[in-house]
């Protein structure tokens, strides 16, 4: 848990952060968001005493961080920023093991730790452990980032836009990684970023700050659905205020189950899925957004497919990218557990 | 790419460079004068040339390497890489063959002269050596040897060049014959210009350092102290010497326990003094440079990640600076040796001494005695700390 | 404060540029000083030669070899960065890095008395020496102007050679400039030494101090002398400042 006390700071008589007060739950992905200039840097920045604060508390669990030495704090707190910072002339496995050898972890521990972060991020432990930065693309010197940030198992991660300098698909996969982390780790996140769009996709809260203040700290749906003044409407943008929500909406809130057989019953065209012997969607029948053939055959292919923890909104775009009404809807072993279509979002609250 | 090599193909010379090179050496050694005879050290001598010099089978043999190396420039049948392959074999046979062919010429020469004759090497000699180091440079650089390998072939060739001395191939040869005169000064002076560098670099590096660091952490002081510094820099460093010479000797006058200690306006201590200060400039821009390029990023995340400023300063900034750093120290060594010869004028001793000595007394192959080494001296220094300066670079920076 | 630096500089520069021609023009006022400061001498200023005389001799050996290593240089520099030498810029680079470990004092004793004693030899070395870091600069002079803003002028429709004037030399110009610095410097220096082998110079009231035991020659030749290098690497450094586009 973390929680900022009326927290200000003031550089020449002028408040880059006046009175923020806002409270993060263990486990909870916290964002804060706002232009820049608005002092979302600087608050994170003062979490981990980086900069000092100038009035106010900050308390990690129940302890005031000015009472800590600052090295103590933040061998505690993990850190990822936007610029990454890997120490260009150590190896992988020796950046992830920063702070781990700084608290004198035995190299055994050290040793398996390096290997589950590596895993925990898809990067082959044999492969990725003794190269060196500069032998990384942008997306998998991010992951090693983030997986030294989380190296000592720490309280509270702080992370400074950092996907922000990695190309849109490239960020795309790194969002999805760090829900997926987020989830497996339930760590506390406290996460600035500029981008509403990765705001909505990570946050379980966001706060939203302008010129040093908290204009609103809300759930994202109320953010969407109940801004607190123009200033928030603006910034969340009105005109995909749709798309925004189905951003917020996972694939599993609107499965269908998937016929496997034509529906001979039912009079209107219809659609069904075949699938092989170990229960892999393989082709649709029917289904197809423009032709009315209910026979037509199409084949499944892997970017045709939805996976339960997918956001609604990426589902959508894929229907339309593919010219089809519904998707396969596949578990992590690829076998067919359900489906999902335009009929079952349009027929939903959002 | 095809298109490129279909290029390639239609060119007759591959390596112009070489070509360059070798109609350069070819030249040079036909037109001028290969060594020189004289009666006695102090005149100049009756020039020979190359082709009078050496022996039939020496010149065959030149001859013989000539056109090898005229095949290995042309695009067929070698092409650019077989034939810079050739030409480090080619151009190192030719370098030894022209030295022996010059140490051979003076035995026999002699053999036959009264005692005070010299024979001494004249500028074709200085044309192709120089070129043909030239050559070995070039196909270095076209193949993209790595300094590792380009360290055991130097070794090779300069181990070929000491079999030469050893064999006893230049003993008649006019700057062996100053050696043989003054060996035990030789060695003496070479030992007092080593110390010298010495005892300049490590009170500068001592100094140096910590300024670099200052320079670095208090952008204030950077200004004025570069400023001052530049300004020693600036100086000649013959006036510099001079006029740390006055106070000095009047620091010696006032306080004779100093004087016990060998600090005089006369001999080591100005030089020394002056060396320190010269070397400061290129030890603290260097030092700043290096820790100046540590990423901003970097920093932030070790400090971020709960690093205190020692761990961050040795574990990360010092590390990551230290190849900027010795490449100051490269730039510092290599000024020291050459300074150190202007020295001498003030009575420090060193190589320079030789030179200086014979330019009063118009010996030329005495000069050469002081020159050479010393050239030698700062090359080989050059050649060392940049391999030291490879070495030092953090693997995932190489 | 940082835009008072240039004219502190500039106020530098005229004060010692003065106290240099002062000093060039009427040592000779200096007498009774240097006179009461070492009473055991006979002459206590240098009076075989006139400082101007020594000043506009060692002037002339530097201007004179300056200029040609610098015409030299930069036509060497240009010529292995254009199409038709590039295939001899790694050789050039390479020489004239390793050029420069040499000693100047070592190579002025090497070449001068090969081609004979004197003022002319003096200059042939000088020029040898000053070419190298005139070429190295402007090699790496040309090298940092961006590709991008080649591209942009190629796309203007400009031809080579307007580009070569228009663009990279004036944003070749600092480091060629910062080049021609450090060659001038260093032969001032180098043109001191070369009183040993010839050629009359500032020097010469050093050496015969040196050789004489005459601290007071010593002093007169080495001041005038650093003065001359000092106002000089300050004029570089103001002509410098003229040709630093933002950076």
């Amino acid at each position: 848990m973390i929680e900022l006390q009326g927290l200000t700071k003031t550089y020449d008589d002028k408040d880059v952060v006046q009175d923020i007060s806002l409270r993060i739950e263990s486990g909870e992905f916290g964002v804060l968001i706002g232009p820049s200039g608005c002092g979302k840097s600087t608050t994170l920045r003062m979490i981990n005493r980086l900069i000092p604060l100038t009035r106010g508390r900050i308390l990690l669990g129940d302890e005031d961080i000015s009472h800590l030495k600052p090295e103590t704090l933040r061998r505690r707190i993990g850190y990822a920023i936007q610029s990454i910072g890997l120490f260009p002339h150590w190896t992988v496995a020796d950046n992830i093991a920063v702070v781990p050898r700084l608290l004198k972890w035995p190299k055994s521990r050290i040793d398996a730790r390096i290997d589950e972060l590596l895993d925990l991020f898809h990067l082959a432990a044999g492969e990725f452990r003794d190269k060196y930065p500069h032998q990384l693309s942008g997306g998998q010197a991010q992951r090693v980032g983030v997986a030294r940030a989380l190296a000592a198992d720490p309280e509270v991660l702080l992370m400074d836009e950092p996907f922000g300098a990695v190309d849109p698909l490239t960020r795309e996969v790194l969002q999805n990684e760090m829900r997926r982390v987020h989830e497996r780790t339930r760590k506390t996140i406290v996460f600035v970023t500029h981008d509403m769009d990765e705001a909505l996709k990570l946050a379980s809260r966001i706060a939203i700050l302008n010129a040093g203040r908290l204009v609103q700290y809300d759930r994202p749906i109320e953010l969407l659905t109940q801004p607190a003044d123009a200033f928030v409407s603006d910034f969340i943008g009105k005109a995909d205020l749709g798309l925004k929500l189905l951003s917020r909406r996972w694939v599993n809130q609107y499965q269908d189950r998937a016929r496997t057989t034509p529906d001979a019953a039912s009079g209107r065209p219809s659609h069904y899925w075949e699938t092989d012997a170990t229960g892999r969607p393989t082709c649709l029948h029917g289904g197809r957004l423009s032709d009315g053939d209910p026979e037509a055959r199409t084949a499944v292919n892997d970017e045709w497919i939805a996976t339960p923890g997918m956001p609604m909104k990426e589902a959508l775009s894929r229907m339309v990218w593919y010219r089809v009404m519904v998707l396969p809807v596949i578990d992590e072993s690829g076998r067919l557990i359900g489906e999902v279509s335009m009929d079952g979002v349009m027929g939903r609250q959002p | 790419m095809p298109a490129v090599f279909r290029h390639a193909d239609r060119r007759l010379v591959a390596n112009r460079v070489l070509a360059t090179l070798l109609v350069a050496a070819v030249a040079g050694s036909l037109l001028l004068p290969f060594a020189a005879m004289a009666p006695n050290r102090l005149v100049s001598g009756e020039s020979v040339a190359l082709v009078a010099a050496l022996s039939p089978w020496q010149t065959l043999v030149l001859l013989g390497l000539a056109l090898v190396l005229g095949v290995a420039c042309l695009a067929r049948p070698l092409g650019e890489h077989r034939g810079a392959r050739t030409a480090l074999i080619a151009a190192p046979l030719a370098l030894l063959v022209v030295l022996y062919g010059l140490g051979d010429y003076a035995t026999r020469a002699l053999a036959d002269a009264s005692p005070a004759a010299r024979v001494s090497q004249g500028a074709a000699f200085w044309v192709a050596v120089f070129c043909c180091a030239l050559m070995m440079v070039d196909a270095f650089q076209r193949l993209r040897t790595p300094l590792w390998l380009c360290s055991i072939y130097a070794l090779v060739v300069l181990g070929g060049i000491v079999a030469l001395f050893a064999a006893g191939t230049f003993d008649a040869l006019a700057i062996m014959q100053e050696y043989f005169n003054i060996e035990d000064a030789f060695a003496a002076q070479f030992v007092t210009h080593l110390v010298l560098v010495g005892l300049a670099l490590g009170p500068a590096l001592v100094v140096g350092l910590p300024l670099g660091l200052l320079a670095h952490r208090r952008p204030g002081a950077r200004g004025p102290l570069f400023g001052v510094l530049n300004f020693f820099q600036t100086i000649p460093s013959i006036a510099l010497f001079a006029l740390l010479v006055t106070p000095l000797s009047r620091l010696g006058d006032a306080l004779p326990w100093l004087r016990e200690w060998g600090v005089s306006g006369i001999g080591a201590a100005p030089a020394i003094i002056a060396l320190i200060m010269y070397s400061l400039l290129p030890i603290v821009r260097n030092t700043h440079a290096g820790f100046a390029g540590v990423a901003p990023a970097t920093l932030e995340a070790a400090s971020g990640m709960g690093m205190t400023a020692t761990q961050v300063l040795w574990r990360v900034e010092i590390p990551l600076a230290l190849p900027v750093i010795l490449s100051g120290l490269r730039i510092v060594t290599v000024q020291a040796i050459g300074l150190t010869v202007v020295a001498a004028l003030i009575g420090a001793g060193g190589l320079g001494a030789f030179i200086f000595q014979g330019l009063g007394q118009y010996a030329i192959d005495l000069v050469l005695l002081g020159a050479v080494p010393t050239i030698a001296l700062a090359v080989v220094a050059d050649f060392l700390l940049q391999i030291l300066v490879t070495v030092s670079r953090p693997a995932g920076a190489r | 404060m940082k835009r008072n630096l240039p004219h502190g500089r500039d106020a530098l520069l005229l004060v010692l540029g003065v106290a240099l021609i002062l000093l060039v023009l009427f040592m000779d006022a200096l007498a009774p000083l240097f006179r009461a400061a070492f009473p055991q001498l006979d002459t206590a200023v240098y009076a075989r030669e006139s400082f101007l005389k020594l000043t506009l001799d060692h002037l002339a050996l530097v201007l004179v070899s300056s200029l040609i290593s610098v015409s030299v240089g930069v036509a060497a520099g240009l010529f292995v960065t254009r199409r038709a030498g590039r295939e001899f810029e790694p050789l050039v680079s390479a020489l004239a890095a390793i050029g420069q470990t040499f000693p100047p004092a070592a190579v002025l004793a090497i070449v001068v008395p090969l081609a004979g004693f004197g003022f002319v030899p003096t200059i042939v070395a000088l020029t040898l020496y000053g070419l190298l870091p005139v070429v190295q600069n402007t090699i790496a002079g040309l090298g940092t102007v961006p590709t991008d803003t080649l591209e942009a002028a190629r796309g203007t429709g400009m031809s080579a050679t307007q580009i070569l004037w228009r663009v990279e030399l004036p944003l070749a110009m600092r480091v060629i400039i910062a080049g021609v610095r450090v060659s001038v410097i260093i032969n001032i220096g180098t043109a001191t030494i070369g009183s040993t082998v010839g050629a009359q110079s500032l020097g010469t009231p050093i050496i015969a101090g040196l050789v004489g035991d005459n601290i007071a020659y010593v002093i007169q030749g080495a001041v005038l002398v650093g003065l001359l290098a000092i106002v000089s690497d300050l004029l570089f450094e103001r002509l410098e400042r003229r040709y630093r586009f933002g950076s």
